[in-house]
């Protein structure tokens, strides 16, 4: 069992760090100055020392010459109260492993004792010099990587299950969401990925969420913080803004409101998504008065989708129309803008939706003669005869 | 005349005129004077700030950017001055309206201070980053205020460059001499920057917590764990250690305060790594 021995003159200090170290599964041995200290070396195998600087008879910095002109190479961890820089330089040339400040948390204690006895100590094996290509020594323990990719939408931090269950309910398919409920899952995660934005509850039982958002933004820092807080008669949404973050959500859910926070935070990525020749439309999942605005939308970003096809010398394009809303003329209106732009383009367009669409569009002039396919192989079958 | 005594008696000049208040310190640009003025009336809107900072036209484009950032809510969608005030908040504003101010100072039209001054600037980005992520990252602390407290830590040794460039060029007059060597005129600034840049501070009337980490970054203040000085402190020595900086570094001295500083602040493994990865693309953006 690996032993560590004490060197301070405080038996109160003495007695607190053997509490610690007997608990971490080591054996203890314990010294009031640097004479006792050497005498201690000399008589056992100690696997690290804990040693003070200023005590009487011989004081730590020289107890630690002592040691390395000896030849006794035993890792010492400085644990004191002196926070000179000059003094702890000093002892860095006879090699200290580490240093930890009085007064302490018994849990600094732990990890430097282990980290020393890992042989992980120091800062040379965690900072990342730039230009350097040298890996850290150690991965951060920081729990299980959360499945899916680098790049994620949302990250959702409410230690309530049903609320993730119930945000994903509301949100597209296309857009990607990790959830977690405690905010040490939700660090970790932040350090492997990048999400565009971050949704934290506000009232997280034993966490200051404010705090949270302070560490995720650190990791995050191009991400939108948005603060998950309970529908009240009263408006918090400046308290919560002067808490840190850039906005806020309310719960429990209302989907109009899930539509116009997913409006403005992917903007375009809603409505129209384009994969080789193929622009695809996104179902439309709202109330019928958010109709005209995804209509609106897809208007807005047909164009520039078209041109990427084109630019990248496709003859034909095929629009996957899904299952759009079917009132009105607007469907009609946005497949004429599409064949229109297609045409001056240069391009041959193929329909896709079911038979519902195509009922729409034979009901005009101007869309009757545009053949609808089933499935998008259909429509390339077609357009190949 | 040797660079050595070329060098101390620059260095003798300018701690005269220090205490002798006849040293020139560069004023805040009038736009951000007028502005801070306004920003005192607590219930002054950001219509008229708006207007004040229009007259300047790359500060409020500067402000635009920022606010219209996804981290600002912005998401894609255009705003105005006057919307990207109102987002930003008034602390935020100030703070950007002194880096701007800041970033200013770090600009010379002597090609052969103007590299050094690029770096001096990109160190001080650095050690604003870190000191605010410090802070963050240990959850304890005004991470805000340690980002600017870290961007103006060295903020007296553009001034002291300037008027080294001034003097030298009087001294040579005389004395038929160069250019002093470059190592020499670091020696001078770091010398003397610290006195200059408290000056300056006041002068601006900067936060007194920030005036204290221009003043002195050296030793940690172990009764006020999570203070200012002690994030910069610890900062400027992880910047120095990751390389981002000009100058001499004694290694030993410097691994020291990273030691200390762990202790006193509370900076587990994951903490550092986090800080230290990826720094300079951080950094990228963040000044033009």
């Amino acid at each position: 069992m690996p032993a560590i021995l004490t060197v301070d003159d405080s038996r109160a200090v003495r007695t607190i760090i053997g509490k610690q170290v007997k608990e971490l599964g080591f054996d203890l041995l314990e010294a009031e100055d640097g004479v006792q200290g050497l005498e201690q070396l000399a008589q056992a195998q100690v696997d690290l020392v804990l040693l003070d600087v200023t005590m009487p008879n011989m004081d730590g910095p020289t107890m630690l010459q002592k040691m390395r002109e000896g030849g006794n190479q035993t890792p010492v961890i400085m644990l004191t109260s002196e926070s000179k820089r000059s003094i702890v330089a000093g002892a860095m040339k006879q090699g200290i492993s580490d240093y930890i400040l009085k007064p302490f948390k018994p849990e600094e204690l732990r990890q430097k004792v282990l980290s020393v006895l890992q042989g992980e100590s120091g800062a040379d094996a965690v900072v990342q010099s730039e230009g350097s290509a040298k890996p850290s020594a150690t991965e951060p323990a920081s729990g299980p990587t959360p499945a899916g990719g680098k790049f994620v939408d949302i990250v959702l931090v409410d230690d309530m299950e049903n609320v993730h269950k119930k945000f994903r309910s509301l949100l597209p398919g296309h857009v990607s969401l990790n959830a977690f409920t405690s905010a040490q899952a939700a660090l970790g995660a932040c350090r492997e990925r990048v999400y565009r934005v971050v949704v934290v509850d506000t009232e997280i039982p034993d966490v200051n969420s404010a705090v949270l958002a302070q560490q995720i933004r650190v990791l995050q820092p191009h991400a939108a913080m948005v603060g998950l807080v309970l529908r009240t008669a009263n408006d918090v949404t400046k308290e919560i803004r002067e808490q840190g973050f850039d906005d806020v959500l309310f719960k429990p859910f209302r989907s109009e409101v899930v539509d116009d926070f997913l409006l403005r935070y992917f903007d375009n990525q809603d409505f129209l998504q384009v994969e080789d020749n193929i622009l695809k439309v996104a179902p439309f999942s709202g109330k019928a008065d958010k109709v005209e605005r995804f209509y609106g939308r897809i208007h807005g970003v047909f164009p520039e989708a078209l041109e990427k096809v084109a630019a990248a010398c496709y003859d034909e394009v095929v629009l996957d129309l899904g299952t759009p809303p079917l009132e009105g003329d607007r469907l009609p209106k946005l497949v004429l803008a599409v064949s229109e732009k297609s045409k001056e383009l240069g391009m041959s367009l193929a329909l896709v939706g079911p038979p519902d669409v195509s009922k729409i569009l034979g009901g005009y002039t101007e869309t009757k003669d545009l053949k609808v396919y089933g499935n998008v192989q259909e429509a390339r079958a077609g357009m190949a005869a | 005349m040797s660079t050595d005594k070329l060098a101390s008696e620059l260095e003798g000049i300018l701690v005269k005129r220090i205490q002798s208040d006849q040293l020139f310190l560069p004023s805040l640009p009038a736009v951000v004077v007028k502005v801070m003025e306004v920003l005192r009336d607590p219930d002054a809107g950001m219509k008229e700030v708006a207007s004040l900072l229009e007259r300047d036209p790359v500060m409020a484009a500067r402000t635009l950017r920022i606010a219209s950032s996804a981290a600002f809510a912005g998401g894609s969608k255009r705003i105005t001055l006057q919307e990207a005030l109102a987002r930003l908040g008034t602390k935020a504003l100030k703070g950007l309206l002194v880096e701007a101010s800041t970033q200013k100072l770090f600009v010379s039209r002597n090609v052969q201070i103007n590299d050094q001054l690029k770096v001096l600037w990109e160190h001080s980005v650095a050690v604003g980053l870190l000191a605010r992520d410090v802070l963050a990252l240990t959850g304890q602390g005004d991470s805000e205020s340690a980002y600017l407290a870290g961007l103006l830590h060295d903020v007296g040794k553009p001034v002291v460059a300037s008027v080294l460039l001034e003097l030298e060029r009087q001294l040579t007059e005389v004395y038929q001499k160069g250019w002093i060597d470059s190592g020499d005129w670091l020696r001078v600034v770091r010398s003397v920057h610290r006195k200059v840049g408290v000056a300056l501070g006041e002068k601006w009337q900067l936060p007194a917590p920030i005036v204290a980490c221009i003043k002195d970054s050296g030793e940690y203040d172990k009764s006020e764990r999570h203070s200012l000085s002690n994030a910069v402190c610890f900062s400027n020595a992880l910047a120095k250690k990751t390389g981002i900086y000009a100058g001499e570094v004694d290694a030993e001295d410097n691994d020291a305060i990273i030691m200390i500083g762990r202790s006193v602040i509370g900076i587990s493994d994951d903490i550092l790594r986090t800080l230290t990865k990826g720094l300079r693309e951080r950094m990228v953006g963040l000044y033009d």
